[in-house]
């Protein structure tokens, strides 16, 4: 499958991958496959922002290439890495006449000596490959300019080589959970989409899709209890990744009906805070009835 | 067509939502593969290419209502004024019973509890209401103050003169020039960065003479150091970071009285930080940050609600310093509005903050929480 021609095809493609996807989203995904620019995708935690890249390489057949943020992340980590021990033990080796050639010493910075980062891979791979750079705001802002080149040419600079630069552009789909505000250098790169909860009728059919064994009606029941847990003002509200947890946890212990002593039992799939689990406890039988 | 999306795009500048001129390119771009005859694709296209920030979403959702459906509901929403009767008793009621002298502070308490107002005031209070000699003497001063927050380590690494990671690429590049001998190891050490600082400042009624100059206080520290988040609160909770951003101090602290509706209402500290911990703190705005709370501690809330948010708080932040004007000058100060006491185990330090000279000892403190 190269691209998909329009907006519903792509919902489907995606829908056949196991990924719901609303309009806007799908509009989304599509003008960025269509005008090979980045996407930033923001939202809750739990709502399936790094899925849809997963779901995105499976249907096209392309090649997942995951940068994980974290602080601290350096270049070395993200685009490129000389491999120095390597070059050390070729250095040691050299004799002396030819070192003096400048033949020797390009080849200790060719291609053999470089090693390839999720970043450069992406740039090298293509349009074969759909870059997921998980959690950007995790890192630290410095690191935030790493990525401006890559974003807004698909190109890497490595000072000894040249640039390198993307045939064609991958797929990029950048993820945040908001604990910071990105810079907006890094915005204007990308199109823009926040992922919200889903309506209870759409979560459902979400339920459904990745959990084909589970019951429609209880996955009704379960998706009305967490709908109520959202609306209670929780510490960590529950995610659609939870509302999925909690179906495949209550399908291992064989329950079929949700009733108060059931969702306190399996609680702990759902809410993951201690103070939030005292709020929930006293209203266990109200969350039960999804009332 | 072209022109109509301009337009479109024009509009929404207006309206605040920054849309650069590449943005419109991607915009009739983009719409050039989809049909632009479809509303949905017009929407949803133009809310990927031109906004780049949630704030905004609602923005562009009343521009679009008004551009393409010409919808005459499109009306900036009305100045809400409501009235709530808060429930006083219940400050006075849960008082906990095993705090130490609460018998004799009790009467204290409601007096000083009376001093907020019961109603929830929404409006806007202009800064022009402060003399602009006042405003312009306390700018010089508080300008020149110096914050300092703690420094922590990093986990990113700069090249040093020593340290305890070596540093291959500069290793490699020094035996290069030396002709393959291996000569000096070089060296990487983590850094140091700054703190972030987090500013939460009451504006309420009780607070009204103070929180000018400590949202001014709020203005230096936002130009000083690298990164402070800053809040107001009253009945609820406001986030003035951006308002500040501003570079002239007179219209950043225009931008903050605007952003702020409860300027001099009653006060719902217990509400205010939960709400802070649930939407910021939750999602790491505070996390090994400095938190200083300006506020009095005339709670008119649940005094539990209260507690609750301060231990999160406390958690999820590196140090909180709570300013409370009505400490004074007295050194021997033990606080004595029930807030107070509820807040008292989860601070780290307790200052005043009712002068310059005692922002100026905060000032001096900030660097050494460490």
């Amino acid at each position: 499958m190269d691209r998909p021609e329009t907006v519903a095809q792509l919902t489907q493609l995606l829908r056949d991958g196991g990924y719901l996807a609303d309009r806007g989203l799908s509009t989304a995904l599509f003008v960025a496959l269509s005008l090979g620019r980045p996407i930033l995708i923001e939202g809750e935690v739990g709502v399936g922002k790094t899925e849809v890249a997963k779901v995105l390489a499976a249907v096209f057949g392309r090649r997942l290439i995951r940068l994980q943020c974290y602080e601290g992340i350096d270049t070395s980590q993200a685009l490129y890495e000389w491999d120095y021990a390597r070059q050390m033990l070729q250095i040691r080796a050299l004799s002396q006449r030819e070192l003096d050639s400048d033949e020797a010493v390009d080849k200790l910075f060719g291609p053999k000596f470089l090693i390839e980062r999720p970043l450069l891979e992406a740039v090298r791979t293509g349009d074969q490959a759909v870059l997921l750079i998980d959690e950007v705001d995790r890192a630290d802002d410095e690191f935030e300019a790493f990525l401006l080149e890559v974003l807004a040419d698909f190109q890497i600079t490595v000072p000894e080589v040249g640039t390198i630069k993307a045939e064609t552009p991958p797929l990029v789909v950048l993820t945040s959970n908001r604990t910071r505000e990105l810079h907006d250098a890094l915005k204007r790169r990308c199109l823009y989409h926040w992922v919200g909860y889903p309506s209870a009728e759409r979560e459902v059919e979400i339920v459904l899709a990745r959990e084909p064994g589970a019951s429609e009606a209880l996955a009704r029941k379960v998706v009305a209890a967490v709908n109520r847990l959202r609306s209670l003002e929780l510490t960590k509200p529950p995610g659609v990744a939870e509302t999925i947890d909690w179906v495949r946890t209550l399908d291992v212990l064989g329950v079929t009906e949700l009733d108060a002593g059931t969702v306190d039992d399996t609680l702990g799939a759902v809410v993951k805070e201690h103070d939030d689990l005292e709020l929930v406890r006293a209203d266990l039988d109200g969350i039960a009835s999804g009332g | 067509m072209v022109g109509v999306l301009v337009d479109f795009a024009n509009d929404l500048r207006r309206a605040g939502v920054a849309v650069g001129s590449g943005d419109v390119l991607t915009y009739c771009a983009a719409l050039a593969l989809l049909d632009p005859t479809d509303l949905l694709d017009l929407y949803w296209t133009g809310r990927t290419t031109m906004v780049t920030r949630r704030e905004h979403l609602p923005v562009y959702d009343r521009v679009f209502r008004k551009f393409f459906l010409d919808d005459p509901d499109a009306l900036p929403e009305p100045v809400k004024l409501t009235l709530r009767v808060t429930t006083e008793t219940q400050s006075v009621l849960q008082v906990p019973a095993t705090e130490p002298g609460t018998e004799s502070l009790d009467e204290q308490q409601v007096q000083l509890g009376l001093v907020g107002s019961d109603a929830e005031v929404l409006r806007n209070k202009a800064f022009a209401a402060c003399t602009p000699e006042e405003l312009a003497a306390l700018r010089r001063i508080i300008a020149r103050m110096r914050l300092a927050p703690p420094r922590r380590r990093t986990r990113r690494t700069v090249a040093a003169r020593d340290g305890r990671r070596p540093d291959p690429r500069r290793t490699v590049r020094a035996m290069m020039r030396n002709h393959g001998e291996p000569s000096t190891l070089h060296w990487r050490q983590r850094r140091l960065r700054l703190r972030p600082l987090i500013l939460i400042v009451d504006v309420s009624g009780s607070m009204a003479d103070y929180s000018r100059s400590l949202l001014q206080f709020a203005y230096s520290a936002r130009r000083a150091a690298a990164r402070v988040e800053a809040f107001c609160f009253g009945t609820r909770l406001t986030r003035i970071t951006r308002a500040l951003e501003r570079r002239r101090a007179d219209e950043a602290m225009e931008q903050a009285a605007k952003a702020v509706f409860d300027w001099e209402g009653g006060t719902q500290i217990g509400d205010s930080l939960a709400e802070f911990v649930r939407d910021w703190g939750r999602r790491g705005v505070c996390r090994g940050g400095i938190v200083v709370i300006c506020s009095d501690g005339l709670d008119r809330g649940d005094p539990q609600v209260l507690a609750t948010a301060m231990e999160r708080l406390a958690r999820l932040s590196h140090r909180v310093v709570w300013l409370n004007p009505h400490k004074g000058d007295n050194r021997n100060f033990q606080p004595s509005t029930l807030g107070m006491m509820v807040v008292a185990p989860h601070i780290d330090a307790l200052l005043s903050g009712h002068n310059l000279h005692s922002l100026e000892e905060f000032a001096a403190l900030l660097s050494e929480l460490s």
